[in-house]
């Protein structure tokens, strides 16, 4: 079963430590590419964590965004006989967007402007990409205990969509 | 598939809207936007056409706050519902938690709900999803217009597995309301039942009940009143779903209003305020592109409802290239605007 079939059969799960360890591959990607932000997003859309400077946009719409053009050009890649195209870069006037593929899970977002160059920044990727990697085959063996859902979650989840969408 | 950050301390959930063109799909999540408090309800971006009609996805992420410490969002999504964007609903469909099918109850529709529902179980198989397994809902929209069909003969046609079913008015927010309180629990049952540890630790126990204790003390420095037992609270929520479960009809209220971006597929560069090319913000009254009057009167200009031909790849190119391109256009003006 491929890695993605298996995560799809549970829920997928960033825990604390590994959130940390990510932080650490980013902070240092950041310096070393001289980056403004590093976002990292799974598949599906959710954003998993951000580094660099603050954002005025909204995170949210750009996660979905970005997972969404990462799946269209998976089609496209199909379409030409590829099994998907690992890195998207699109180039605006003052910053820069490229997106990398980590692993089957997650999407590597890094925007940059002109204080560094698309070089700088898709050498470092890489490197960033092959270690996230590793964190996450690190963290699909490791299920740390201390760290779970409690039961009674989704009994007060329910009792809280009465206030936000009405009884 | 759920996302739980425990370091975010946040639980992720992908609600998709499904359907034929034109069955409200996308009014479905505009009227949400408008409904729930400014607080809770992220922005509304729209990936569309000139026409209006989605082009490759909305998306509006909603918030319930914070559960057991964990700030537990839904992300709706809505579909292109055109058939010629088969490929789009299927990478929307990724990932999907719960699906709402929001079918037009008109006469003449019923053989492009069916289709629709057909493409339904084919994307979802394809994803990896089973429609038996997934939390989905059917709605029944469009319930004022004349020469619709009967709810029997809409469940009889489409609910094979005795799927929660409501009537809506989209437009005038009725029924909406409810599709998404009654697919949101359902999303939250799965979640307990697949993906919840059982096994209780003292040490989880012990950060549950001093989380508990925290919210309670917020609430009461916040002169709220004290929330009911967990018990009774559940109770009311299982009474309010079985009292969605029967057909209801929603009051409608007026909308608070607020301001949403629709992002127009398929154009290059930027323009301003006045009205050229590029991203539309729209104030606190925001004008309607759909008028309410009934009947509504839909210029179709879809294709015929047929077996589509098989297509070749430059199709799937071609249609793979637009959604990107769109999609990377809404992206640029989100971060670069």
């Amino acid at each position: 079963m491929r890695t993605e079939d298996n995560l799809r059969a549970r829920r997928l799960v960033f825990y604390e430590k590994d959130v940390t360890r990510i932080e650490r591959v980013l902070e240092e990607l950041l310096k070393l590419s001289a980056a403004r932000l590093a976002l990292l997003v799974d598949r599906e859309g959710h954003l998993v964590t951000r580094l660099g400077a603050p954002v005025e946009f909204d995170v949210d719409s750009v996660s979905a965004l970005v997972a969404g053009s990462f799946a269209a050009t998976k089609e496209m890649a199909h379409c030409l006989g590829e099994e998907e195209f690992s890195i998207m870069f699109h180039q605006g006037k003052k910053d820069s967007i490229q997106l990398t593929l980590v692993g089957d899970r997650a999407l590597l977002g890094i925007i940059f402007d002109d204080k560094t160059t698309i070089g700088m920044v898709r050498l470092y990727a890489q490197e960033a990409a092959r270690r996230l990697g590793d964190i996450f085959a690190r963290s699909d063996k490791e299920h740390p205990d201390e760290e779970s859902m409690t039961e009674n979650f989704t009994a007060d989840a329910k009792g809280k969509l009465n206030d936000v969408f009405g009884a | 598939m759920v996302q739980i950050n425990f370091a975010r301390r946040e639980v992720n959930c992908k609600i998709v809207y499904y359907g034929p063109g034109l069955s409200g799909k996308t009014t479905n999540l505009e009227m949400v936007h408008q409904k729930v408090p400014a607080d809770r309800c992220g922005k509304l971006t729209s990936i569309a056409t000139e026409g209006d009609r989605t082009l490759f996805f909305d998306f509006m992420p909603i918030s319930i706050g914070k559960v057991a410490g964990m700030d537990t969002k839904f992300q709706l999504y809505t579909v292109p519902g055109q058939t010629f964007y088969e490929s789009t609903r299927r990478l929307v469909l990724q990932g999907a938690d719960g699906v709402v099918f929001v079918a037009d109850s008109q006469k003449d529709k019923m053989e492009e709900n069916t289709e629709s529902f057909e493409n339904l179980k084919r994307n979802l198989r394809e994803n990896g999803l089973n429609i038996e397994e997934i939390p989905l809902v059917l709605q029944y929209n469009k319930r004022d217009l004349p020469d619709i069909m009967d709810v029997d003969a809409l469940n009889k046609a489409l609910n094979t597995h005795g799927w929660k079913h409501f009537e809506a008015v989209a437009v005038a927010g009725e029924g909406i309301m409810q599709t998404l309180k009654a697919v949101s629990e359902m999303v939250l049952e799965n979640l307990n039942s697949r993906h919840e540890k059982t096994r209780r630790t003292p040490k989880t126990t012990r950060i549950y009940a001093q989380k508990v204790a925290q919210e309670a003390a917020g609430r009461a420095v916040a002169g709220e009143p004290a929330e009911a037992p967990a018990e009774a609270e559940m109770e009311l929520v299982a009474a309010s779903s079985r009292a969605a479960n029967v057909v209801a009809r929603e009051t409608a209220h007026a909308p608070v209003r607020r301001p949403t971006e629709r992002i127009q597929g398929g154009q290059a560069g930027r323009r301003d305020i006045a009205g050229t090319a590029g991203v539309r913000t729209y104030g606190p009254h925001r004008p309607r592109t759909r008028p309410i009057t009934r009947p509504r009167i839909i210029a179709r200009n879809d294709t015929p409802v047929t077996a589509p031909a098989k297509k070749s790849s430059a199709f799937w190119i071609t249609a793979a290239v637009i959604g990107g391109a769109a999609a990377l256009v809404g992206l640029a003006l989100l971060l670069f605007a």
